[in-house]
């Protein structure tokens, strides 16, 4: 039985360093076929985790992006009309058979409807990504990505799916999950999530890293970056964060920074060559200004 | 181990975190789980399960801090120590058994000596409660039982006073606090999200009612493309969604700027979320302040504010002049009648009352109110001027503490809303009825508030 070194170890072979916080929670979440609930801010790896655990795993990724608006049409299930209406025309005539021997029209409707079942079947229904994944032959991982983009209706909707594992759908009764899939729900914090459905989850929030981790991501992640560069871009990355900029650089920007630099074959940071690329590490116009300054007072 | 988990979640509630009973047997499953075979850290464990905001994690590390430092009280064996060794002695019975008995209860029952057969009955009976089919006092029975000896919670320090009935506090002497701590602001930010939950569904009702038009024909039949064209899926036609509008004139003023601040953390918090506003302040000159409201942080805004740096604070304030300027700059670009709010103790210091600008404003404004922290005993004393600003407005109320002011404003919105509604409606018909009201008769003079649905909880402070 796996325990929670051994997750870290599969995911670092994934390419994913994660600590004991994180390890911790994935190791519950498998045991416990709980559903995982993951804050943090932008960019720390919360999507990454999920698609690194499906890779190492070999389960299966489903992915639900939330948007406002989302509803169970999008996320469960949905009829297809279309078909229904295909099969209906292409059985007419069967029909006519069936109803022609009919005595009056009680007896028809009688056995019309007897024949209803076969319109709200498993045939006619489109899996969306959470049926999808409960119904699927093998455990996947289920992503719900920023949940927190989706209205309080549809968060009210997943409580069936994420504790019981089970779909409830009108026509047909209740569909449980052939396999509990290992749920990752992700989100920024643009909303409170409800208590209910927090609830439900393995609650983990994810930080920046601290500065050992980082140079181990960037390490794992970007080969080409020699480890005193990489110890020299966390550090100056870390002091960015406290500049209170708008958008703070994440790990993803420190890795598409590691990306860029050793592509420029940069052995070394300059306040010259943190002004060249300094669009990859803030994304705001009023923060560019802020980053060149500290570069400026800190490298040169 | 389970009585040393219900002792450490009643601690964590204490401290005014919300651990559920079902959360904290989760914890007792992940100890089971986690401690006997993964020896995961005890703290990692228990954090995972019982906090579930990322606001309370510091709070959980505190107690956790405190609760195993100082459990076994005198027994000098180290509590953490403690746990892992209920853990391990329970291993010899959890080895080779399915971790779902667990749940059970039934080989922990020989673990700890201190847990009687009817803990064991409570604890399983917990996880038969469904926490959303309860209302509060059949839980809170639930929870006494579940906590068993422990002293009645106390109210938590995190939220010293009910956020809704906290009061204007006036200022003492010269010396005034502008800056709201971390937990006021939480507070109110707490109150006005709660707002927000109300009047959603009175706009979501408007928002339904605004699709509901006419059929959209071309998007109709690409909508239902694949159905061969039958429109089983209707698209109607929508109505241009239109935030409402809003003005809002405060007075910073010495004898005004304690309800000013609250004006403005709420307007800070709404703005962009609900509706456009545009925000002013004023002593004797007035300074718009909506840029500055959705860029700054709240607290930089009020120093700014309270060190005189946008308007001079040493001056005695004229409306008079306010509303000149009002005129001369801003009337005139004023769109969308927006309901304007003003809030002031209208003691104008003997200046020019000018009240003619409200007649003015009165055409391009939806909706005029006047908000006072004054009573309505001291109206008619001194330099105040309110009977002669209040008959332009369609209502005057007085407001004395934040629960009121949120009433008030709520109130607002359900109405703008509404009217909103009302107005795409008679557009609809397409019938320009002459209204003819005479706003003056909407003065109301009741200090009452008409008061929107509120819960139990929120009242029982009124």
């Amino acid at each position: 039985m796996m325990n929670e070194y051994d997750i870290k170890e599969l995911l670092r072979d994934g390419g994913y360093i994660a600590d004991e916080a994180i390890a911790t929670a994935v190791f519950l979440a498998l045991r416990m076929e709980k559903p995982i609930l993951i804050e943090g801010p932008p960019g720390v790896g919360k999507t990454g985790l999920a698609k690194t655990l499906s890779a190492v795993l070999d389960f299966p990724l489903v992915r639900l992006q939330c948007y406002e608006g989302i509803d169970e049409g999008k996320a469960l299930y949905d009829w297809e009309y279309g078909k229904q209406l295909l099969y209906t025309q292409m059985l007419r005539t069967q029909l006519d058979n069936q109803l022609s021997s009919a005595g009056d029209l009680r007896d028809a409707v009688e056995r019309l409807a007897s024949e209803e079942s076969l319109f709200f079947s498993q045939n006619f229904l489109v899996q969306r990504p959470v049926l999808r994944s409960f119904l699927s032959e093998k455990r996947s991982v289920l992503l719900i990505d920023e949940i927190d983009r989706s209205d309080d209706e549809f968060e009210a909707l997943l409580l069936e799916c994420l504790s019981d594992f089970q779909v409830s759908i009108p026509e047909l009764g209740v569909l449980e999950a052939k396999q509990k899939p290992l749920a990752i729900l992700t989100s920024n914090g643009t909303r409170m999530i409800s208590d209910a459905l927090r609830r439900r989850c393995l609650y983990l929030y994810i930080d920046y890293p601290e500065a050992e981790r980082e140079v181990q991501i960037v390490r794992a992640r970007v080969p080409a970056i020699c480890d005193e560069l990489a110890h020299q871009m966390v550090g100056f990355l870390r002091k960015a964060r406290d500049l209170n900029l708008r958008k703070p650089p994440s790990v993803s920007e420190t890795l598409d920074w590691a990306e860029v630099l050793s592509i420029l074959h940069v052995s070394e940071l300059t306040p010259t060559v943190v002004a060249n690329t300094v669009g990859v590490i803030s994304k705001h116009q009023a923060d560019l200004q802020k980053v060149v300054e500290l570069a400026a007072a800190e490298l040169g | 181990m389970e009585t040393i988990i219900t002792k450490f979640v009643g601690e964590l509630r204490r401290e005014g975190l919300r651990v559920s009973p079902g959360e904290s047997l989760d914890a007792v499953c992940a100890l089971a789980h986690g401690g006997l075979e993964g020896r995961c850290s005890v703290q990692a464990l228990l954090r995972l399960t019982l906090v579930k905001s990322a606001n309370d994690m510091e709070a959980f590390d505190r107690v956790f801090e405190r609760f195993f430092s100082s459990y076994p009280e005198g027994m000098g064996i180290d509590p953490a120590a403690l746990l892992e060794e209920a853990i391990v002695t329970m291993e010899g019975d959890m080895l080779g058994t399915n971790p779902e008995m667990v749940n059970e209860n039934m080989s922990l029952a020989g673990v700890d000596a201190g847990l009687g057969p009817e803990d064991l009955q409570d604890l399983a009976s917990i996880k038969e409660i469904d926490l959303d089919q309860l209302d509060g006092s059949e839980i809170e029975i639930r929870l006494k039982d579940y906590q068993g000896a422990m002293a009645a919670p106390r109210p938590s320090p995190r939220m010293p006073q009910n956020p809704v009935t906290m009061a204007f506090k006036v200022p003492l002497g010269q010396k005034r606090e502008m800056i709201f701590t971390a937990e006021e602001l939480e507070a109110m930010q707490d109150a006005v999200s709660r707002m927000m939950l109300r009047l959603k569904k009175d706009i979501r009702r408007v928002k339904n009612k605004e699709n509901r038009g006419k059929i959209h024909v071309i998007r109709t039949i690409q909508k239902n493309y694949r159905n061969g064209m039958v429109p089983f899926l209707l698209e109607l036609r929508r109505k241009r969604k239109q935030k409402p509008r809003l003005v809002v004139l405060c007075d910073v003023s010495f004898s005004v700027s304690h309800a000013s601040q609250f004006m403005l953390l709420l307007l800070h918090t709404l703005h962009n979320r609900l509706m456009d506003v545009r925000s002013f302040v004023f002593n004797a000159e007035l300074v718009e302040i909506t840029e500055m409201l959705s860029t700054a942080p709240i607290n930089t805004m009020l120093e700014a504010i309270d060190s005189g740096d946008i308007v001079d604070l040493d001056a005695n304030s004229d409306y008079g002049k306010v509303l000149q300027t009002f005129k001369n700059k801003f009337l005139d670009n004023l769109r969308g009648r927006p309901a304007v709010i003003f809030l002031g103790d209208a003691r104008n210091n003997y200046n020019k009352a000018n009240e003619w600008v409200l007649d003015q404003l009165r055409e391009k404004a939806g909706y005029m109110l006047w908000l006072t922290p004054e009573d309505r005993t001291l109206w008619q004393r001194g330099d105040c001027l309110i009977d002669t600003y209040g008959a332009y407005c369609d209502r005057v109320e007085v407001v004395k503490n934040i629960e009121e002011l949120n009433l008030i404003v709520e109130d607002l919105f359900r109405n703008l809303y509404l009217e909103e509604e009302h107005r795409s409606r008679r557009s609809a018909d397409a019938v320009e009825m002459e209204q003819d009201d005479d706003y003056r008769s909407y003065y109301s003079r009741g200090g009452q508030v008409s008061t929107p649905g509120l819960d139990a909880e929120g009242r029982s402070h009124w």
